[in-house]
């Protein structure tokens, strides 16, 4: 017989935590990638094609949106990354208290925003 | 694919609104999640104004007060008020707990009270939790030693015993399964922290000799490495326990023990 009876309130009630944010954003920002990475490529074959499709491509990363994207990328490659090697200690079998992995958690979210902009300015060759 | 919202039958309307008839000046607002079986309608969450000056301190209390004072139809799980027997797990402010151990006073604002996540719904605060419990009976939770005669005791190093320290301690009250979002959208496979950590307990015991079948019996996918270390488990554990941590464990002897 089927359970005709409500489901109790899951996601609409519960409250967020650091790692559960961290878990989630480390899903959120591997998707990301997922599609950062076509886009790499496609600039890659693009140049196959001839210049003046690459300075085209070039134009685009260069307007407002194009760098919107591409900072949005490095923040997603940081963060990724940083949850990635957090995530390997705690395959080790470490990090599992509460407050450690609060702490590892905080690293990882403000670390994401600290290495792009460490990104950014070496791209702008300002380091 | 992953059902994020409520079903239609599930979604909450405004429910009743009970004021406080003692005139006192110390009034918190409760709200309580209600459903009630014997009507088809959808659930509701009830406001109470509770007098908070004749209340102890716990939360646990609270509802106690509202169905001895105020409302007697409403329905929750209790009974040793300790921390004991896990009755009391429900959703408080937004965190899974034991009503019986949760003070009021940690609680900012309104006190918002709903039964355990992601579960079917029996009526008011109790949640059905008999998938999880048949998950518990697929672990088989008990000694397996068939080289030793009943009859005789099974010793044990302090060593060994000093393993089951932070597994034997859990009273199975599924705060930690039912806060796990992975539990959420895969309960009908994924075993959960709760079911986990009681197999690691089990594992790890140096008096039981299945060790390698109870390993091969949890490695897979859908079983144990559904964990993805979100932590809610650890979070929500009433008992100062580590669920999240016993999988990491339990994946660790899937990886040495060369099964």
């Amino acid at each position: 017989m089927e359970n005709n009876n409500p489901l109790s309130p899951h996601l609409q009630i519960y409250r967020w935590h650091i790692s559960s944010l961290v878990s989630i954003s480390h899903r959120f920002t591997g998707i990301i990638n997922f599609f950062a990475i076509i886009l790499i490529c496609l600039w890659v074959s693009l140049i196959f094609l001839g210049e003046s499709y690459y300075t085209f491509f070039n134009l685009f990363l260069n307007s407002f949106f194009g760098k919107f994207v591409v900072l949005g990328l490095s923040w997603s490659f940081s963060f990724q990354i940083l949850s990635e090697i957090r995530q390997l200690i705690m395959d080790l079998g470490y990090g599992f208290e509460l407050n450690t992995s609060k702490v590892t958690g905080l690293i990882v979210i403000f670390g994401s925003f600290i290495l792009t902009i460490l990104l950014y300015l070496v791209g702008k060759n300002f380091i | 694919m992953v059902q994020l919202n409520l079903p239609e039958n599930s979604k909450i309307k405004k429910g009743k609104y009970y004021e406080d008839k003692t005139g006192s000046k110390n009034i918190r607002k409760v709200n309580v999640y209600r459903w009630n079986p014997s009507t088809k309608e959808n659930p509701s969450i009830d406001t109470y104004e509770v007098d908070m000056n004749n209340c102890p301190s716990k939360v646990l209390d609270i509802l106690n007060k509202i169905k001895n004072e105020i409302d007697p139809t409403l329905a929750y799980r209790r009974s040793c008020a300790h921390g004991v027997c896990g009755s009391c797990a429900m959703n408080i402010s937004g965190k899974n707990g034991l009503a019986c151990i949760t003070p009021h006073s940690e609680i900012d604002g309104d006190i918002d009270i709903y039964p355990l996540p992601h579960l079917k719904v029996k009526r008011d605060l109790i949640g059905d939790l008999d998938g999880l419990f048949k998950q518990y009976k697929s672990i088989e939770p008990w000694l397996k030693n068939a080289s030793k005669v009943e009859s005789s005791e099974i010793l044990q190093s302090k060593k060994d015993r000093a393993k089951l320290d932070g597994a034997y301690e859990c009273i199975m009250c599924a705060c930690c399964s039912t806060a796990c979002p992975s539990y959420w959208w895969n309960g009908d496979k994924y075993l959960g922290p709760a079911v986990l950590l009681q197999a690691y307990r089990w594992i790890i015991d140096s008096r039981d000799e299945e060790r390698k079948e109870r390993l091969k019996k949890v490695a897979d996918e859908l079983k144990l490495y559904r964990c993805h270390t979100i932590l809610n488990c650890t979070s929500a554990c009433p008992k100062g326990l580590n669920p999240a941590k016993a999988i990491a464990e339990i994946k660790k002897l899937l990886v040495t023990a060369n099964i």
